[in-house]
């Protein structure tokens, strides 16, 4: 190493001798000067990039150097920033270097030059400066354009609180420019003539949409401005957290072994401020390569054929404010995440068994993939491998169930460095079929039918496990047990879960089997015997739970199989939903469960015993609810037997079977004016807050119930409610009740047979009406109804007629000086005072003597009739009017008078002092026709101390005479 | 008042010759389409009330983009702003225009503002500002409407936008921010020109729709009164 060292430094010094000499001959100072300086600009950064080489330098040489940069401003002479600049130089190696204006760059003119100095311990004889380089000139006013007038820099990002130096140029000397920050004048330095610029310190943040800067001339159109934008750090740390944040989660990996994928935490877009979206750059630094990721959150790299296996990745993140950076070094072969298998099949698929291959992806001559393997069945996993695998793989899966749907699936990893799992691949298969291994569960019902043995036979489907398959039909076979060798057999297609059977005797033995594709699983046995076992056995009650109803049963001392415990789901519904439960011979509970159980359902079970004969026999009757509720209505009750002092309910038509519990008795509310309640009752309150008497019947079966020791005339009210051990029923209407008075059931013990025979007297009476009339009042006989009108007119004999009423002729009686308490005889005379009774005429116009008759009171003359004058005619106070015919004049009186007869004898005394005068008038005399249309008229005889019109058609005064025809006519 | 006897028979004359000719009257012989006229009449009123709801909104903008864009008297030249459809116009060029030719600029008029105020819409900062630039763009919208609606009832053709000429508002890295708010600015000046503008274009064509008033004023002249 030494002898290395010191033939590099002759050879140094021979080269340096040698250009000693070239110098000397020159006359040119020999150095390592920088050489090909180029300056670039960054206008929006205000940098100035210089990039230079050193060319006269040995192959393979490496020199310490230090450059010494220059860069005045305006003019050479105004030198603003000198700089030496350390690094290692190799031949022709490109140097760079960047240096940040605070002025921005087009605001005037910049001017690099640098020159070169070895500093390098090696050689220290060559410690010293070489030439300037020429100024390298940066002029960026004369590629602005031709505006007017410019304001720079451009639209900067800043941060709250630094310093800004803004300038402006103007093209114009004439113009004056002002500028203006937010609107306020600013007073700058005046570069030149043409360039002013403005120093700004601790600028502050006003709003998001920037501080507007600008400048106008005082002549012409011209107004330009920048925006300068202050990021407010509470603000933008709130509104772009990421600024200040490194990339996150930062992670490379390969799955082919050509393509290194890098990702990183994507941060949110900066919105507005375009200037802070961030780019991100990844540099490789074992290779030296970079690349600037075209993608927010992830970038690829390229892994070169030369198989570079360490990896040293710098993330950058960088927007104009800051750069953050993250590094990750790692093994490629550490970072495979390998490619999903491909060429995946499930082979060889049995009732139990399955193979399954599939291929991978190669990482490597030597790798070895670690692939796993993941049996699913009803979306569980039920196994779990593990396998090594160079390229092909296989597995064999064992222990399937036939009939089985599969998923298979399978990943894979690098073995030797386990890094991520590949996806899994997955396929689904399903197992063959198998005969099924179980017997169906088959119970029955028998009904005995117009003496037929109607079976019914249910059986209940196979599980999935059991049937191996799909059942596709059931086989039945029917032996009688009488006769053995007799079989019956009947196959029934699978959805089915019964069939109905009807046999000529009960004593049958029943086999039935569920079959598959495959095969037939064991049979059922069940037998059915003459007896269908439905012996009568008390029901019991039991009390259900939410879990179910435990039930019980007395183990039986003969052979029993087993039992059976038989329930209806839907016990309302004729279908009944039978259901049933197998047990050992050794249970004696169990509990019966189901979500078809409902509250409020009675659900009656019947628990059989199995002989060795396989015959069900009923062993005991069970019956419950699984939840008790309240009763759901109230019976309708009826009242009876009402007395003063009690009535009676009953209400024997309430079903308590079909309430939703079982009814444990019932409550009597009896609401009354009186403070105590009745002996036998307790005082309650109702929901309505309400008090009244309440009677407990404790017996559900009582029906009846007789209310006591009431006060007659009062009036009650009572409502009979049911209850179940839950609570008693919905509180329903009081039904009023008001008890009679003390008497009012004699009273109307005597009234109501009182009406009744009444109405019987009455009703007799009607019906025997004419029976009445003849015995109680007889007709009057009418004579012109007479049958001897008949009679009169069969002799033909026109003249004779019947006499009128009317046909009489009125006349006025006279009673004078009757004295009191004379009651004489018709024989006796009164020859002094005679009392007269006259009789006179009234119609004017009668030709002839009319047929007048006077009566003396006193007797009866005879001769006067004759005489065609009229006359006095005695009367006798006897004299009586005489209804007759002529022809039997001699008979009528004694055949009518005795009806007719007023007789003056029954006169009081005392009135015999009155003068009584009566007028009857009849205008024609005998004239028939007319006889009923001419109302009397009174007549003209004088001394009428009273007088009465008698109307027409009322029962004749007892003057009416019957006259003959002859006489009439005159 | 004092009538002498031939001012009566003239007056019954003029009561008579105006129920004679008002069967002629425009106005009252309306049946069944009432015309174009309710129509610019609610363009006219939505103009004035955009007139309103602007002046509020450009206070709003302005002050967003902060000083010398709120200054009352700012006025800056339209530098960047020369696509915006210009508003002002030359008197006698504005008169001469025809109706369809009125309508028709200014539907592309404010066709082209929309599509620029939408941009202005994604780009602000704030939620408040984003719903009033959101809001009045729907009005602006409505109006848009309104003049095709017109333009219909008028029978002429809405104008049909050239393909690739779509305006959009894409600040490019050229285009400087302090150039993006003066293009605001302009954008918010222009439409406020434009309502201004629209007003009289279609009080105008208000006038030139309805019935001349003075129809049955000019026959009781005729008859010598």
């Amino acid at each position: 190493m030494a002898l290395f060292s010191a033939f590099q430094t002759i050879f140094l010094l021979a080269l340096l001798s040698l250009k000693t000499y070239q110098s000397e001959v020159l006359s040119e100072p020999l150095s390592l000067a920088p050489e090909s300086l180029e300056v670039s600009i960054d206008s929006a950064r205000q940098c100035l990039h210089l990039q230079w080489s050193v060319h006269n330098l040995a192959y393979h040489q490496e020199l310490k150097m230090v450059f010494q940069i220059e860069i005045s401003r305006i003019k050479t002479s105004n030198v603003i920033w000198v700089e030496n600049y350390s690094t290692t130089v190799k031949r022709n190696q490109v140097l760079r270097w960047s240096w940040e204006s605070k002025l921005p760059l087009e605001c005037a003119k910049h001017s690099v030059r640098m020159r070169g100095a070895v500093d390098d311990a090696q050689v220290p004889e060559l410690r010293f400066w070489s030439n300037w380089t020429s100024w390298e000139e940066v002029d960026v006013q004369s590629s602005l354009g031709h505006d007017p007038l410019f304001v720079f820099p451009k639209d900067k990002l800043v941060e709250e609180g630094s310093s800004v130096t803004i300038c402006y140029v103007s093209r114009s000397h004439q113009n004056n420019i002002s500028c203006y920050l937010e609107g306020v004048r600013m007073h700058g330095e005046q570069l030149d003539p043409n360039v002013c610029v403005f120093h700004l310190k601790n600028v502050p943040f006003i709003r998001e949409t920037g501080t507007n800067i600008y400048c106008k001339a005082d002549r012409g159109d011209v107004i330009k401005g920048i925006v300068l934008f202050v990021s407010n750090l509470s603000s933008v740390f709130f509104v772009w957290p990421e600024v200040f944040e490194e990339p996150k989660d930062f992670s490379c990996e390969t799955r082919d072994l050509k393509t290194l994928n890098c990702t990183w935490a994507p941060g949110s877009d900066a919105g507005l401020l375009t200037q802070l979206s961030q780019s991100y750059t990844l540099f490789e630094s074992f290779s030296g390569k970079k690349t600037l990721c075209k993608h927010k959150s992830w970038c690829d790299w390229q892994v070169p054929p030369d198989s570079q296996e360490m990896y040293n990745f710098t993330l950058t993140a960088e927007n104009y404010l800051r750069k953050r950076s993250v590094h990750l070094l790692f093994n490629l072969t550490h970072r495979v995440h390998p490619m999903a298998p491909f060429n995946v099949f499930v082979k060889n698929v049995s009732a139990a068994n399955a193979t399954m291959t599939w291929k991978v992806h190669s990482i490597g001559n030597y790798s070895t993939l670690l692939c796993q393997i993941e049996l699913y069945g009803e979306g569980k996993v039920i196994q779990k491998q593990n396998v090594s695998v160079k390229v092909n793989g296989k597995h064999l899966m064992k222990k399937l169930e036939p009939s089985t749907e599969y998923a298979a699936q399978v990943r894979c990893a690098n073995a030797n460095h386990f890094w991520k799992w590949s996806e899994w691949t997955r396929r689904n298969f399903t197992t063959a079929e198998a005969a099924p291994s179980e017997a169906p569960d088959v119970w029955r019902n028998v009904k005995s039918v117009q003496g037929h043995c109607v079976v019914t036979l249910f059986w209940k489907p196979l599980s999935k496990l059991q049937a191996n398959g799909k059942i596709l039909f059931y086989n039945v076979v029917l032996e009688n047990l009488d006769r053995p060798s007799t079989l019956k057999l009947l196959s029934i297609p699978a959805p089915a879960n019964g069939t109905e059977l009807t046999l000529d005797q009960c004593s049958y033995q029943i086999r039935v089997t569920a079959n598959n594709s495959v095969g037939t699983s064991p049979a059922s046995v069940i037998a059915v015997s003459g007896d269908p076992g439905n012996k009568e056995v008390e029901e019991e009650r039991v009390r259900g739970t939410e879990d179910g109803f435990c039930l019980s049963w007395k183990p039986q001392p003969g052979d029993v199989t087993g039992y059976v415990v038989e329930w209806c789901e839907r016990p309302g519904d004729p279908l009944c939903d039978l259901q049933w439960k197998n047990l050992g011979p050794n249970t004696t509970s169990t509990v019966v469960s189901s979500d078809a159980f409902r509250p409020g359902v009675r659900y009656n079970f019947r628990i059989y015993g199995i002989s060795t004969e396989r015959i069900p026999y009923l062993l005991e009757k069970k019956t419950g609810y699984s939840q008790e509720l309240v009763p759901s209505d109230n019976p309708q009750v009826l009242m009876s037997n009402l007395t003063s002092y009690s009535f009676t309910l009953s209400w024997k038509d309430y079903a308590a079977e079909s309430q939703p519990g079982f009814v444990r008795g019932y409550s009597l509310y009896l609401k009354s004016k009186a403070a105590r309640c009745l002996p036998g009752s307790e005082k309650a309150v109702l929901s309505d807050d309400s008090i009244c008497c309440k009677y407990k019947i404790d017996n559900p079966k009582q029906k009846t119930f007789v209310v006591e020791n009431l006060q007659p005339a009062s009036f009650y009210e009572f409502f009979l409610t049911p209850y179940t051990s839950v609570g008693e029923g919905p509180q329903g209407a009081f039904t009023k009740v008001t008890t009679p008075d003390e008497y009012s059931h004699i009273l109307i013990r005597v009234i109501l047979p009182m009406i009744f025979s009444i109405l019987l007297i009455m009703i007799l009476c009607y019906l025997k009406s004419q029976w009445m009339k003849e015995k109680c009042y007889p007709d009057i006989p009418d004579p012109y109804k007479s049958s001897v009108l008949s009679l009169i007119k069969s002799k033909e004999n026109p003249r004779l007629t019947i006499m009128n009423v009317k046909d009489c002729i009125p006349d006025a009686i006279e009673v004078i000086n009757k004295q009191e308490g004379t009651r004489k005889s018709l024989t006796e005379t009164e020859p002094t005072k005679p009392t007269y009774l006259y009789l006179l005429p009234t119609e004017k116009s009668h030709s002839g003597p009319g047929p007048c008759i006077c009566f003396e009171n006193f007797t009866y003359n005879q001769a006067a009739s004759d005489s065609a004058s009229c006359g006095h005619v005695p009367v006798t106070p006897k004299a009586q009017p005489q209804l007759g015919l002529l022809t039997s004049s001699e008979n009528g009186p004694k055949a009518l008078g005795k009806n007719y007869v007023n007789s003056l004898g029954e006169i009081p005394a005392g009135e015999t002092n009155l003068n009584y005068v009566s007028q009857l008038a009849s205008p024609m005399c005998g004239d028939k026709s007319s006889l009923p249309t001419n109302p009397p008229e009174p007549a003209l005889c004088s001394e009428y101390k009273t007088q009465m019109a008698i109307p027409m058609g009322l029962a004749s005064p007892p003057s009416i005479t019957l006259l003959d025809e002859g006489e009439h006519d005159h | 008042m004092d009538l002498r006897a031939g001012d009566s028979w003239g007056m019954l004359a003029c009561l008579c010759a105006v129920l004679w000719h008002l069967p002629a009257v425009p106005a009252l012989n309306r049946t069944g389409d009432p015309g174009p006229g309710p129509s610019i009449q609610k363009t006219y009123d939505l103009t004035r009330y955009l007139e309103h709801q602007l002046r509020s909104l450009a206070g709003t903008y302005l002050n967003y983009l902060g000083p010398p864009f709120n200054e009352p008297d700012f006025n800056p030249p339209r530098l960047g702003a020369e696509t915006l459809p210009r508003a002002t116009v030359n008197l006698d060029v504005w008169r001469s225009l025809n109706d369809k030719l009125r309508l028709t600029q200014n539907y592309e008029a404010y066709s082209h503002l929309l599509c620029y105020l939408r941009g202005l819409d994604r780009q602000a900062a704030t939620a408040e500002l984003r719903r009033s630039l959101a809001h009045f763009c729907t009005s602006l919208q409505g109006l848009l409407g309104s003049i095709a609606g017109v333009m219909a009832a008028l029978g002429y053709p809405l104008p049909q936008p050239l393909p690739g000429t779509e305006p959009t508002r894409a600040p490019g890295p050229a285009h400087s921010d302090f150039l993006q708010k003066m293009d605001d600015f302009w954008l918010l000046k222009e439409l406020q020109t434009w309502l201004w503008r629209s007003a009289k274009d279609f009080n105008r064509l208000k006038k030139k729709t309805q019935p001349p008033p003075a129809a049955v004023t000019l026959h009781l002249e005729a008859h010598g009164f």
